[in-house]
């Protein structure tokens, strides 16, 4: 017996993808057989957000969406996120070792550059409630805010370098 | 992948989406935060699923009444400053809901309004704030006050054929205070008791309150209160209201009917303080 499949046309990492789908796909199942490996298969049920992506640059976890549901709009994953605040968080994160296993990195490091794009200057209290929809069973939650507030600083301090006049 | 086959549809007019729901067994798909999952564990197996994107359900409208989509998500309760203004406990409740800014950005409020989980922030506060709720189906319109809505965990009066389309809301009167509070066990846990509260201030003999207490009972309990102290009248009349005790994993029997007064107060406080 045949399953019914779609025809998904979505942009993906900065790039136009049509692919023909099981119609019984989540969005992180077809974008992750589309090669997008960045982003992880978790609970499934909304809670860990492993599987957070950008879906129209708003942050969602990716098993709560059908992939049909995503048929022309922009899913972007850590892979194709490549500002320079994400470069930042990215190297913090390395900084910081803001991981043990990595499972959770990949969402961990969208949700942080989702709140640095909106708040230049975090305080604790925001940082955790950025990641709050995302967890770490490693528990490490405290190298993970300190690599966020590492990153926001290091941004603070760049942008400062910016605006200062030149004085030679 | 979910394990049963389905038919998705996104129609584009509500009149394509009510023809679709009239057939066999058709789920309503919001933000998708409650019934993705259901369908990937088995939960709910609808044949037919109807996605509410483009149908212009994700605005709110403040002209008099304040007219919210089904589809507007807390987020957008959020944004909306003249919202935020209009109805600050919505936007109380909505900046304490859990699972992060993707939840924040997804969950939709018909959609937390339809499932009526007696855990979820959403059914009491439409109860305190006497929301209108607008179902239409191919055969008609309705309207149904939400305290009127609820009939038991995870029921309400919406029939299969019908879609939650709009929560409409009076402003509450100029000078009225407004209060939030919830009662969980860690920052992403599920609330084990809400209580939203309108105060509105009387002329004779203190506030008039419009107290509605949510995660203790299967549905919301409503309690109407005058009076400049009415934390004996809910200590005295709440516990008796919780009729069907909710329980779960994470407070047994009893313990949310011993905890409800001292939330409820809590908001009570909170409403007079804010006016």
């Amino acid at each position: 017996m045949s399953r019914p499949s779609i025809d998904l046309a979505l942009r993906l990492d900065h790039r136009d993808v049509v692919a023909h789908v099981d119609g019984r796909a989540l969005l992180i199942e077809a974008i992750r057989d589309l090669g997008a490996r960045s982003a992880r298969i978790g609970c499934l049920t909304g809670d860990c957000g492993a599987c957070t992506v950008l879906l129209d640059g708003q942050p969602v976890k990716s098993c709560l969406v059908l992939a049909a549901a995503a048929d022309g709009r922009e899913v972007v994953t850590l892979e194709g996120s490549a500002s320079a605040i994400a470069e930042t968080v990215r190297r913090a994160f390395i900084a910081k070792k803001g991981f043990q296993c990595g499972y959770c990195t990949s969402g961990m490091i969208l949700v942080a550059i989702d709140l640095l794009e909106a708040f230049a200057t975090p305080t604790e209290a925001d940082i955790r409630s950025a990641i709050s929809g995302n967890l770490c069973r490693c528990t490490g939650y405290d190298d993970i805010v300190s690599a966020i507030a590492d990153a926001a600083e290091q941004l603070s301090a760049k942008a400062a370098t910016r605006e200062s006049p030149e004085i030679f | 992948m979910i394990a049963h086959d389905f038919d998705y549809h996104a129609p584009r007019s509500l009149a394509d989406a009510l023809a679709l729901l009239g057939q066999a067994d058709a789920a309503v798909l919001g933000g998708g935060t409650w019934l993705v999952p259901n369908m990937t564990y088995g939960r709910q197996r609808p044949s037919a699923v109807v996605d509410i994107r483009r149908l212009g359900l994700d605005a709110i409208e403040i002209a008099g009444d304040i007219v919210v989509g089904a589809g507007v998500t807390y987020r957008q309760v959020l944004q909306s400053e003249a919202l935020r203004a209009k109805l600050p406990l919505l936007a109380m409740m909505a900046g304490q809901v859990t699972g992060g800014p993707q939840i924040v950005g997804q969950a939709t409020l018909g959609g937390s309004a339809c499932y009526a989980n007696p855990s979820s922030d959403v059914p009491a506060c439409l109860v305190a704030l006497d929301a209108t709720l607008r179902l239409a189906s191919r055969t008609g319109h309705r309207e149904v006050k939400a305290a009127d809505f609820y009939t038991g965990a995870f029921q309400t009066t919406r029939r299969p054929d019908e879609m939650l389309t709009h929560m409409v809301f009076a402003p509450p009167p100029g000078g009225a205070g407004c209060g939030y509070h919830k009662l969980k066990f860690s920052t992403g846990s599920w609330p084990i008791v809400t209580a939203a509260c309108i105060a509105v201030a009387a002329t004779d003999g203190g506030p008039r309150h419009r107290l509605a207490v949510g995660g203790a009972n299967a549905v919301p309990v409503l309690l109407e209160i005058d009076g400049r102290d009415p934390d004996e009248a809910v200590a005295a009349r709440l516990p008796s209201l919780i009729s069907q005790e909710w329980s779960d994993e994470f407070a047994g029997a009893g313990y949310r009917r011993q905890v409800a007064p001292a939330i409820a107060s809590r908001a009570l406080r909170q409403a007079r303080g804010a006016r």
